[in-house]
């Protein structure tokens, strides 16, 4: 395959959308209605302005430092052993959050789709095509990624389209949800959702110029934060806000609601396909990133041949909870609300540290 | 060879996806769930009403005395089991991916026991969420053997279209299993499931043809079953069945309701002794504004209908048309007439289920700053009794079909 050796602005937004704008499909939804009932639909828009300086902090140090990548900052501004430290925990608390998710997205793939099949097969065939993926380097995800993408808007498109007609607008009152103080506390320590966009750091130098990583970024973050917020909202209109904490599947439920005239009537494989696809996307995305970044914390340079035992292990650690109810409403819960103090804080400080060396300098 | 060995090895894998595989001919496919209550609580009769594939498609066009559909009955706890006991005497497996609807009877829909077993089914992920809810006044087992369409005789496709076109006239509210749970769970509501018989018991109709459930047309010859009116639930236990008038004025109300246009024949007021047949056009919902004081607990409702309305016939031959002072009566006479119908229907849902099946929980919660305010102010059993009400239809046009005037009698009988 003929691919540039670097990649592009749009490169980056779509492999920032699938990785962000996945959310909507999985089980974040329910996780979020649990709490604040009707009022899941601006939970992360709110998550999102939350996390958002953080982001920008990241930008401005790995431009000002001129670091390579994650680790590099963290090693640039903390001296080397602090910074690898910090980013083993990056990496444990991520990959740890990575394991959890991939056994959701398994169990969606088994009560959905192929109800016999035992989980571990899945989950083996999942890493399989993950390893697979992930060792042809970023590069090719990211060509994958821009060719993909029109065809999985398109059909995120279709399904809003056909889902439009059962929608009740009413439905959004009373505003509130479940009470204005659980929907900000929600808001407060779900803005790990979009912690995922700290792992695409580590592709920072292999962008033709810094700043297509920062519009392709972006651009991408709002529009996945758009197209999660507008989900939600349908999820929210079409599913009442007592039916919606029970539905664990939302997106699902909605492409198996549809029809498409009186003729096409279960057409729900037509939206798994493309639903699958971006799926593994997603993940191989997400493999690679946790190995490089595994790579950079141990100064290995041939870090994708770590892909295999890492994908491998992740999947080792998804299959210990029971079943997915447990994975997601408890320990899935649990870490989204741990890492999201990180994600603020630790930006802010380093900014702190960055301004205080500079003066010592000057 | 080693690099064949290997290649082979490698597409191994990719035989993991055939653990799932069924293949079409081993399965049997359910079109209709009928469910029936037994002596004992927890236990139930599931009628199965599985599609014959090759029977009504153009390739069997030489078997044509294939049967369309088998029916089957098992008693069991719940609809997968029971499915998978059924196999003792059906060949192949069941799968309820392509059941259209859920048949339960009266007697069943009538108990608590209902809610427990529509739960088991809304668990299971072979059922869809847009399963039609019917209820039948017989037993669900004899209303699907008595079924017996004599036109379209695959099942699935009587099914969709049968309820399809009842639902576009207004005869039956729009009720599937989405729904039913939106509004049993919401609790503030009331639910219209789908209302059918195929026992007839025509009634004498005096006066216009609606007001009558599944069962009273008076009609002869065509399919025994009958699909008209609403089972009304109330907590997902049904409480009363709603007329075809009742019906429609549901389904005018609420705007969660698809409705385009229906039938009906209104008294004609210059010749009381005939009525005109009129098409009900709804091209905008229902403006339905609530003031809510909050002190009191206490709601006003104003319901304003705008509505078009084409006349279709007029047997009593006045001519409406053209006589402005005709139209305007005829205008006031068909407006008044269905605000008379209607708050006579809103006030039998206030007094006697107090509670309403129009989905207005809607309009009030935007009052509400979040939900347990809400559902402590108790729109179902609070508010919405002790509502006041008022209902206006406005009839925003008037259309007389192709014919300028009709036949005048007179000069035909000169």
């Amino acid at each position: 395959m003929n691919v540039n050796k670097k990649l592009s602005s749009f490169e980056m937004f779509s492999m920032t959308l699938i990785l962000i704008g996945m959310k909507l499909s999985d089980t974040t939804p329910s996780l979020f209605a649990q709490k604040s009932q009707n009022a899941l639909w601006y939970i992360p828009f709110l998550a999102f302005l939350i996390v958002l300086p953080s982001f920008f902090v990241i930008m401005y140090l790995l431009e000002k430092v001129q670091a390579k990548h994650l680790v590099n900052l963290f090693e640039l501004l903390l001296g080397k052993l602090l910074g690898k430290g910090l980013a083993f925990f990056i990496f444990l608390l991520s990959f740890l959050m990575i394991s959890l998710d991939s056994r959701n997205y398994v169990e969606q793939i088994k009560t959905l789709y192929f109800e016999r099949s035992s989980s571990l097969i899945i989950f083996v065939l999942f890493c399989v095509v993950c390893v697979f993926g992930a060792i042809r380097g970023i590069e090719v995800i990211g060509y994958t990624s821009k060719v993909l993408i029109p065809f999985l808007t398109a059909s995120l498109v279709l399904v809003i389209f056909l889902v439009y007609e059962h929608m009740i607008w009413e439905r959004i009152y009373p505003i509130f949800g479940s009470g204005l103080q659980f929907v900000l506390k929600e808001s407060l320590f779900k803005g790990s959702i979009f912690a995922d966009f700290i792992l695409l750091t580590m592709a920072y130098s292999s962008f033709k110029k810094p700043s297509d990583f920062k519009i392709g970024g972006l651009i991408a973050l709002f529009i996945a934060v758009l197209e999660i917020t507008f989900l939600f909202l349908i999820y929210a209109t079409v599913f009442d806000y007592n039916s919606i904490e029970k539905v664990s599947f939302p997106f699902h439920e909605i492409t198996q609601y549809v029809q498409l005239g009186d003729f096409f009537t279960n057409i729900e494989t037509f939206f798994m396909v493309f639903w699958l696809l971006a799926t593994f996307l997603r993940f191989i995305l997400l493999l690679y990133l946790q190995t490089w970044l595994f790579g950079a914390i141990f100064n290995i340079d041939e870090f994708e041949l770590l892909v295999l035992p890492l994908g491998f292990l992740s999947m080792v650690i998804g299959l210990i909870p029971d079943n997915s109810v447990v994975t997601e409403l408890v320990y899935r819960n649990q870490l989204l609300d741990l890492l999201t103090p990180v994600l603020i804080v630790l930006p802010f400080l380093l900014l702190a540290i960055y301004t205080l060396r500079r003066k010592q300098v000057t | 060879m080693a690099k064949f060995c290997w290649l082979v090895i490698g597409l191994m894998p990719i035989l993991f996806g055939c653990e799932d595989m069924v293949e079409l001919e081993k399965q049997s496919y359910v079109v209709a769930v009928g469910i029936d209550k037994t002596d004992q609580d927890g236990t139930y009769q599931f009628t199965y009403q599985i599609a014959n594939p090759e029977a009504g498609s153009s390739l069997a066009a030489n078997n044509a005395d294939q049967a369309p559909s088998e029916i089957i009955s098992i008693v069991g706890t719940d609809l997968m089991t029971t499915s998978s006991t059924a196999n003792a005497f059906v060949t192949k497996q069941m799968v309820m991916d392509q059941t259209r609807v859920l048949i339960i009877s009266e007697e069943l829909a009538r108990t608590d026991q209902f809610l427990r077993v529509i739960q088991s089914v809304a668990r299971s992920n072979q059922i869809r969420r847009g399963v039609k809810l019917v209820i039948s006044k017989e037993n669900a087992s004899q209303f699907m053997n008595n079924n017996d369409p004599a036109l379209e005789q695959r099942p699935h496709k009587y099914y969709q279209y049968m309820l399809s076109r009842a639902r576009e006239t207004g005869l039956i509210p729009d009720a599937d299993i989405h729904r039913f749970f939106q509004i049993t769970e919401g609790d503030a509501d009331l639910f219209l499931g789908i209302y059918a018989t195929t026992i007839e018991d025509p009634k004498d109709v005096s006066g216009p043809e609606d007001t009558i459930v599944a069962g009273e047309i008076p009609k002869h010859g065509g399919n025994s079953t009958q699909f008209m009116g609403a089972a009304v639930f109330k907590e997902g236990i049904m409480i009363d069945v709603l007329t075809a008038e009742e019906t429609r004025i549901a389904n005018i109300l609420d705007k969660t309701m698809k409705m385009d246009e229906l039938l009906a024949s209104y008294p004609d007021p210059v010749a009381p002794e005939y009525n005109v047949a009129v098409k009900y056009i709804q091209k905008n919902e229902p403006k339905i504004e609530i003031n809510y004081d909050r002190v009191a607990n206490h709601a006003a409702i104003q319901v304003i209908i705008p509505f078009e309305a084409e006349i279709i016939a007029i047997p009593s031959l006045i001519n409406y048309s053209q006589v402005d002072s005709y139209k305007e009566r005829l205008k006031k006479s068909i407006e008044s007439y269905a605000e008379h119908v209607t708050r006579q229907f809103i006030k039998k849902t206030q007094e006697f289920y107090r509670a309403e099946p129009f989905y207005w929980s809607l309009y009030i919660r935007k009052f509400f700053k979040d939900i347990p305010d809400f559902e402590e102010a108790d729109w179902n059993k609070q508010i919405y009794p002790n509502a006041d009400i008022t209902v206006y239809y406005q009839m925003k046009r008037m259309h007389f079909g192709k014919m300028l005037d009709d036949t005048h009698l007179n000069e035909v009988r000169d």
